[in-house]
């Protein structure tokens, strides 16, 4: 049973200039009563994601569609449990497998065999959990001979369909995937569709951002439309879709 | 252009946030979990020493070979300009340099070990507490390929090997205990002021003269003596240094040690309840 609740949930962040991050410059600003570096500390706080209110269930398929900067990142780490937020309440309940961004989780030395290990008892599972996955995840790979080598010889294609393996295989619950439906060659695509496919149908939940409506007209039953920070639509698929574009948010 | 964000200008420095007890139990909670999860920071730690000796022949056992050729090397030298009784020095500088290694190596590196977690931390919600142990524990194995350099002198120096000699399993686990509380606190300063990391680093190798490890505190004049009484280094070196000699510990060391512990968890507990949600926005 997989469920995501969302309760008028903000995030504030911090970004800081370089004078912040500097315990140098803070102390001499301190010892000289902060007159003489006006601003080191001056932070500014950036409300990426405001008063959000979703409510997610078992064989939601979400689409996140937004410009650049719209929260869809901070909305997909937020779920992922690595952001927390600032106001607001969050419950998550079920299993969560996330590619949230390009390095994967990979680690580029080891091999192709030792990162789906790794990335399996990254996600709770024990190595022979892992072990008895993994002709399977392999086989979908379709790297063969390229597993035994370091992931830095990978082309990013062939990074993603690895990462993609190993996230899918194991079951999850809830699925985040940032931007990755798109990569990789149209053979692989064909091969993840089907396989997402699936896993929504068995009762999981899949959040995923992308920005090309095709992708998510086809995979998705719900959209969520962000706008600097703020949600415009949350809803059925095609709705949101031609509501997007019409307005181009 | 079109403005993005909600953006808002603050001074932090006004701003004060007080520590509830929720961020006291999510504070647990993490450390708690890290350790449910040990087969991550096992594993992630073992994949470091492997990762660093995969194309070497002897592989990690290269640690003990220049472990070795380091305090033989030393123990000649130092011996010899210092006067010192082999029987006595050698062992003693041994002992020292092992001890110091894991606790010196484990500092600097626990400075940016969410910074060199980067990847994983913005990837995969896991305890914060996990990178310190996957750091502890590399740390740790690689100290136990160094002692093996440590073997042949007991032989050669007849070093005793007694009831003292049983403390070293709880004095080891004790120095990785400080390790993580303290390597905790470095590691989240570090993260938030980036200039940490060279300062740790240069403090540490003036440490190193400072603390009685080539050195023996006989040699200082008595006026002296607090220079090493007051150092914690000093005693934490003791701590590990006495029962691998199988000498009984100073009770003076270990008043130090337990007061040192004590400040670090509370030092620890306070600073990680309080910032632990931050530590991803200053990555």
């Amino acid at each position: 049973m997989a469920a995501i609740n969302l309760d008028s949930v903000t995030i504030e962040f911090p970004i800081y200039n370089m004078d912040a991050r500097s315990l140098k410059k803070r102390l001499i600003s301190f010892s000289t009563g902060g007159t003489l570096l006006k601003g080191a500390h001056e932070t500014i706080i950036v409300k990426a994601l405001d008063n959000i209110n979703i409510k997610l269930e078992n064989n939601d398929s979400v689409g996140l569609i937004g410009s650049n900067g719209a929260g869809k990142s901070t909305l997909l780490r937020l779920l992922a449990g690595i952001y927390e937020p600032t106001q607001g309440k969050m419950s998550v309940k079920g299993r969560i497998s996330t590619i949230l961004d390009m390095s994967l989780g990979l680690n580029p030395e080891a091999t192709g065999y030792e990162n789906i290990i790794m990335r399996g008892i990254l996600l709770g599972y024990t190595k022979k959990q892992i072990l008895a996955k993994l002709d399977e995840i392999a086989e979908f790979t379709e790297l063969g001979g390229y597993l035994s080598a370091p992931v830095r010889t990978y082309s990013t294609g062939m990074m993603v369909r690895l990462a993609f393996s190993v996230v899918t295989s194991i079951e999850p619950e809830i699925l985040l995937l940032d931007e990755i439906v798109g990569a990789g060659d149209a053979g692989f695509i064909e091969k993840a569709r089907t396989r997402l496919t699936n896993l929504i149908k068995n009762s999981n939940i899949v959040v995923l951002s992308s920005h090309s409506l095709e992708i998510i007209e086809q995979l998705c039953n719900k959209v969520i439309i962000l706008q600097k920070g703020q949600l415009k639509f949350f809803g059925d698929c095609k709705e949101g879709v031609e509501k997007y574009r019409k307005h181009a948010y | 252009m079109r403005v993005i964000y909600t953006v808002q200008k603050v001074i932090v420095r006004g701003e004060s946030r007080l520590i509830s007890a929720s961020h006291f139990a999510k504070a647990y909670q993490d450390v708690i979990n890290a350790f449910k999860q040990w087969r991550i920071w096992v594993l992630l730690g073992w994949q470091d020493i492997q990762l660093r000796y995969r194309r070497s022949m002897l592989g990690p056992f290269w640690l003990t070979l220049s472990m070795a050729i380091t305090i033989y090397s030393m123990g000649f030298l130092y011996g010899h300009l210092f006067k010192m009784d082999l029987q006595s020095y050698f062992p003693y500088l041994a002992t020292g340099i092992l001890t110091w290694n894991l606790i010196s190596t484990s500092l600097i590196e626990a400075t940016d070990s969410f910074v060199n977690s980067e990847a994983y931390i913005k990837q995969i919600k896991l305890p914060y507490s996990c990178f310190i142990l996957r750091m502890i524990f590399r740390n740790t194995v690689i100290f136990l390929h160094n002692v093996l350099a440590f073997i042949p002198l007991i032989f050669i120096f007849h070093i005793p090997i007694n009831g003292y000699s049983l403390l070293i399993l709880p004095a080891l686990l004790l120095i990785c205990f400080n390790i993580a509380v303290y390597g905790n606190v470095l590691a989240i300063i570090g993260t938030r002021y980036r200039d940490i990391a060279p300062i740790i680093n240069s403090l540490i190798q003036v440490t190193f003269f400072l603390t009685p490890i080539m050195w023996m505190p006989s040699l200082l004049p008595d006026r002296y003596h607090f220079a090493v009484h007051w150092n914690p280094f000093a005693h934490f070196l003791n701590l590990l240094r006495q029962p691998l000699l199988g000498q009984p510990l100073s009770s003076d060391t270990l008043y130090m040690v337990a007061i040192i512990t004590v400040l670090g968890v509370i030092l620890f507990s306070l600073l990680f309840a309080k910032a632990r949600s931050r530590i991803i926005y200053w990555l």
